[in-house]
């Protein structure tokens, strides 16, 4: 039986607001297998989000465990999940969220550099993703001077750059136009094609379909979840 | 018998000794020179013009002042005595000319002090004579502070300007997509300045006037510290009227200009780009 | 930390009017520090340097009050000779000083005339001229520069003199020829100063007594310097004050530069407090400005550690920048004040407020670092608390 990537078991999570508490998650479940590709649906404010951030070590649960390669994260340290997101979870944001002041080359090879891997290393394996996200003659280009789809292929090969078993996408087309958001959705494909574990929140039903499994959530809980027979 | 002649000649001797003794004079000392020889009202003390104490006379306190604060010499500590003239003339005879250092005089009519001291320049050759309020070395050594004074204002308010001037542009730079809309939306450039500039100018007033009211709290602060280490009653800092409408007129158009500046970074470039299409 | 430096450096390039403004703001400020420092103890350094220059190490007064403005010390020969015989003691030198006219001349200008034994080393250095002659008739008069281009004078001139003194002036008037233009120690720019023998002031004034207001004291290193012969002086005369160099600075600088001593503590302190405020309020909302990206940079997985460092060195750098350039910016600024505190009435012309040392360019550096630490604390408070999610989320929603 093979570890999962990523592993939610009953979660909770719940906000205290001035107005009231927000019961966010109640008692999820969910992994996710290396290779996998998982997208999770539902209408705003169901907790798609939030259950994202929890499985990406954003966030802590109320209730509950999430283990990464079966390492209960709770028990980690704030500098522990920091490392752990730098080297095995990648993320993908709705508005991308790079660094203005870097080029393409530069903001893909943050995270490297942060991982403390050697200059060399470095220049091979930005090279490398920048080719594969199709952006090679754009990369001593900084975000303000890229389209939507090409900030947020930068944003993909920027989470690959430590090679993370599992990426995690939020949103990830919200922003873009449908003919953009298809070519990012066809990167997904391949990323997982390749062996990356996918875990993609979103609204669109297109999205959705290209997952293998298909979580449907509703007031903080899975309502539904739908396997698409063989991929 | 014998015996009661010799003890009426000791009496006689002892009581004629007495009366030929001079009394003590009085002596006002100032409080500072009370307190560090620990001294009383009502002790008898010597006093003498020349360091060896030769001649020296007896004084008899009969009194504590305080020394009038001195601008000039708030740092020194105010160890003084007074006596009277005469006392004091007896006092300096041994100095080849007993003299007067000054004269004060209190005029009946005040307005007329600076013709008063003409006027005895002009009889008595040789001698200075000075309305108070006349201008002179005290006064142009505060007038030197004062420009001194007025020369760090003017680098503090230099440097406050820039960094206001940077916060502004920060925070008009957060209301970038805001003010691009409200263009593209119709609104013109002098609508949006003048939004600007009435936001800067309130913001201009609000901090002058809390400037000058911390001012006034920190004044007390102030003058109560060096009063207590110089030990002295001058006042050290004073917020007047005056000095609150110079920094107030002063502040509220750096603000204003600041605001002015900010705006104009944002507007001066179209509106599509702003929102950074 | 050498990334995050690097970091922040590209942040701040990022908005290049932002930081213009901003290092311009400090070194302003930091100008301000570095002069205040330099307040603190520049007169003290200048007045020593002066006194050392002057070529006396011991001062004799006949009481603790102000020099000169004290009762003068009596039977000076006697204790000249007294003292000339004392291995501690070099040289003596007698000052008694009085105020006088040039005859013919409006009386608002007052001279100050120095008596000194002309065979003893004297106090000033001669520009012009020659060493004046006791013996000389008319009494040998040596002058400032400022005195021989008031009244037109030069060497050979001469000059007469009516003393003011006590009750009356000398109803004779003295005469006397320039001997020399010098140089005096202490003179104000506006001064009008001269000296001549000892005897010729003392019948300026129709003095008798053998009187001075001070003695001028060289030491004898070899016999244990200036505090050796001040010890010897205190026990010859108990009653007389003796002073060594280093002790009138000490009270000097206890008394006479207190003001500007507090002054330049006050203005220090305030100068920081404030410098700290502003530095503080623009990195703060700077970090606002950057929450979804700080945000965005730890779901990456850049550590808190490293965020704040981030913010760090973007402190450093403002105050970095800022403090370096402050440095040579305070020092023209320190010539502007320095003229207009020379400006005020009796100050030496030679004197100096803000003098540079080594000292003070440590504590400005000191002062500096610990600055950018302080006002980087609560900025990296705000990031080290950064709720990655919620902030997330709430830059989507905006």
């Amino acid at each position: 039986m093979t570890v999962p990537v990523v592993a939610a078991n009953a979660v909770s999570r719940t906000f205290v607001m001035p107005a009231g508490a927000v019961h966010a998650l109640r008692g999820v479940s969910l992994s996710v297998q290396p290779g996998e590709y998982v997208s999770v649906v539902g209408p705003s404010g169901c907790g798609k989000s939030t259950l994202l951030h929890l499985l990406g070590c954003i966030d802590v649960p109320t209730a509950g465990s999430v283990l990464v390669d079966d390492i209960d994260v709770s028990t980690l340290s704030d500098s522990a999940r920091s490392a752990l997101r730098l080297r095995r979870i990648g993320f993908v944001f709705q508005r991308f969220f790079l660094l203005p002041m870097l080029s393409a080359w530069e903001n893909v090879e943050l995270p490297q550099a942060e991982a403390g891997v050697s200059r060399a290393e470095r220049r091979q394996r930005t090279r490398e993703l920048l080719e594969y996200v199709g952006l090679s003659a754009r990369a001593s280009h900084r975000p303000a001077e890229l389209s939507g789809g090409e900030m947020q292929r930068v944003a993909i090969a920027r989470a690959l750059a430590n090679r993370p078993g599992l990426l995690l996408a939020d949103e990830p087309t919200g922003e873009l136009d449908q003919a953009t958001g298809a070519q990012i959705v066809s990167l997904f494909d391949r990323l997982n094609a390749d062996g990356t574990a996918l875990v993609v929140v979103t609204h669109d039903p297109e999205v959705a379909a290209r997952a293998s499994r298909s979580v449907r959530m509703r007031d903080g809980e899975i309502v539904e979840e739908t396997t698409r027979p063989c991929c | 018998m014998r015996r009661t002649a010799s003890f009426l000649a000791v009496v006689l001797l002892t009581w004629t000794a007495l009366a030929a003794a001079p009394a003590p004079a009085d002596v006002l000392v100032s409080r500072q020179l009370l307190e560090r020889e620990h001294l009383a009202v009502g002790q008898t003390v010597e006093l003498s013009s020349d360091a060896a104490g030769t001649a020296a006379r007896p004084f008899r306190i009969v009194g504590v002042y305080e020394p009038t604060p001195d601008p000039m010499r708030f740092a020194q500590e105010r160890l003084e005595v007074r006596v009277h003239l005469p006392d004091a003339a007896a006092l300096e005879d041994r100095l080849p000319s007993s003299s007067l250092t000054s004269i004060n005089v209190e005029l009946r009519d005040r307005e007329d002090a600076a013709g008063f001291a003409s006027d005895v320049e002009r009889r008595l050759p040789g001698l200075t004579a000075k309305s108070t309020a006349a201008p002179d070395e005290r006064t142009s050594t505060f007038a030197v502070l004062d420009r001194f004074h007025l020369a760090i204002a003017m680098v503090t308010v230099f440097g406050s300007g820039a960094f206001l001037l940077a916060l502004m542009v920060m925070l008009v730079d957060e209301r970038r997509e805001t003010v691009a809309t409200l263009r593209l939306i119709g609104l013109t450039k002098q609508r949006l300045i003048a939004q600007v500039l009435v936001e800067g100018a309130l913001i201009a007033v609000a901090g002058a006037a809390f400037g000058v009211l911390f001012a006034r709290a920190a004044e007390p602060v102030f003058n109560r510290f060096f009063q207590w280490r110089y030990d002295t009653a001058l006042v050290f800092v004073r917020v007047t009227p005056a000095i609150a409408l110079r920094c107030v007129a002063l502040a509220v158009p750096v603000g204003l200009a600041a605001s002015a500046i900010a705006g104009w970074t944002i507007l001066r470039r179209r509106a599509l780009l702003t929102v950074g299409r | 930390m050498r990334r995050a430096l690097a970091f922040a450096w590209l942040r701040l390039r990022r908005e290049p009017g932002r930081m213009l403004l901003g290092v311009i703001g400090v070194t302003a400020i930091g100008a301000l520090l570095f002069d205040m420092l330099l307040l603190s103890n520049g007169l003290l350094v200048s007045f020593r340097e002066r006194l050392d220059r002057s070529g006396f190490d011991v001062r004799v007064i006949a009481s603790e009050s102000a020099v000169i403005a004290g009762p003068p010390i009596d039977h000076v020969s006697a204790k000249l000779t007294e003292l000339g015989r004392k291995p501690s003691i070099a040289a003596v030198q007698r000052v008694r000083v009085a105020s006088a006219d040039v005859a013919d001349h409006p009386s608002t200008r007052h001279l100050a005339v120095a008596g000194v034994d002309l065979g003893a080393p004297v106090p000033w250095t001669l520009l012009e001229g020659a060493p004046p002659n006791a013996q000389a008739s008319p009494a040998p008069l040596v002058i400032n520069r400022n005195f021989a281009r008031t009244f037109h004078l030069t060497v050979g001139s001469p000059v007469v003199l009516n003393g003011r003194c006590g009750d009356a002036s000398r109803p004779l008037p003295l005469d006397a020829t320039v001997a020399g233009v010098a140089e005096f120690q202490n003179d104000a720019a506006d001064a009008l100063t001269a000296a001549t023998s000892s005897q010729a002031v003392a019948a300026l004034c129709g003095e008798r007594g053998d009187l001075a207001d001070m003695l001028l004291v060289q030491s004898n290193p070899a016999a244990g310097g200036p505090d050796a012969a001040a010890a010897a002086i205190r026990a010859a005369f108990p009653a007389l004050h003796a002073l060594t160099n280093e002790q009138i600075v000490e009270r000097f600088s206890r008394v006479e530069f207190s003001y500007f001593r507090q002054l330049s503590s006050v203005l220090t302190t305030v100068t920081l407090f404030f410098g700290l405020l502003l530095i503080t309020v623009l990195l703060t909302v700077s970090v606002n400005q950057q929450l979804g990206e700080i945000a965005a940079l730890r779901a990456l997985g850049l550590s808190r550690a490293r965020v704040m460092a981030g913010v760090l060195c973007e402190s450093a750098l403002f105050i970095g920048l800022g403090g370096i350039a402050a440095v040579p910016i305070g020092g023209l600024l320190s010539r502007w004040l320095d003229a207009i505190l020379r400006s005020m009435p009796g100050i030496p012309a030679d004197a100096r407020f803000f003098v540079f040392t080594l000292h003070a360019l440590e504590v400005h550096a000191a002062l500096l670092v610990i600055g950018a630490v302080l006002a980087a604390v609560y900025p990296m408070r705000l990031v080290a608390t950064l709720p990655i999610a919620a902030t997330l989320r709430r830059e989507v929603v905006s």
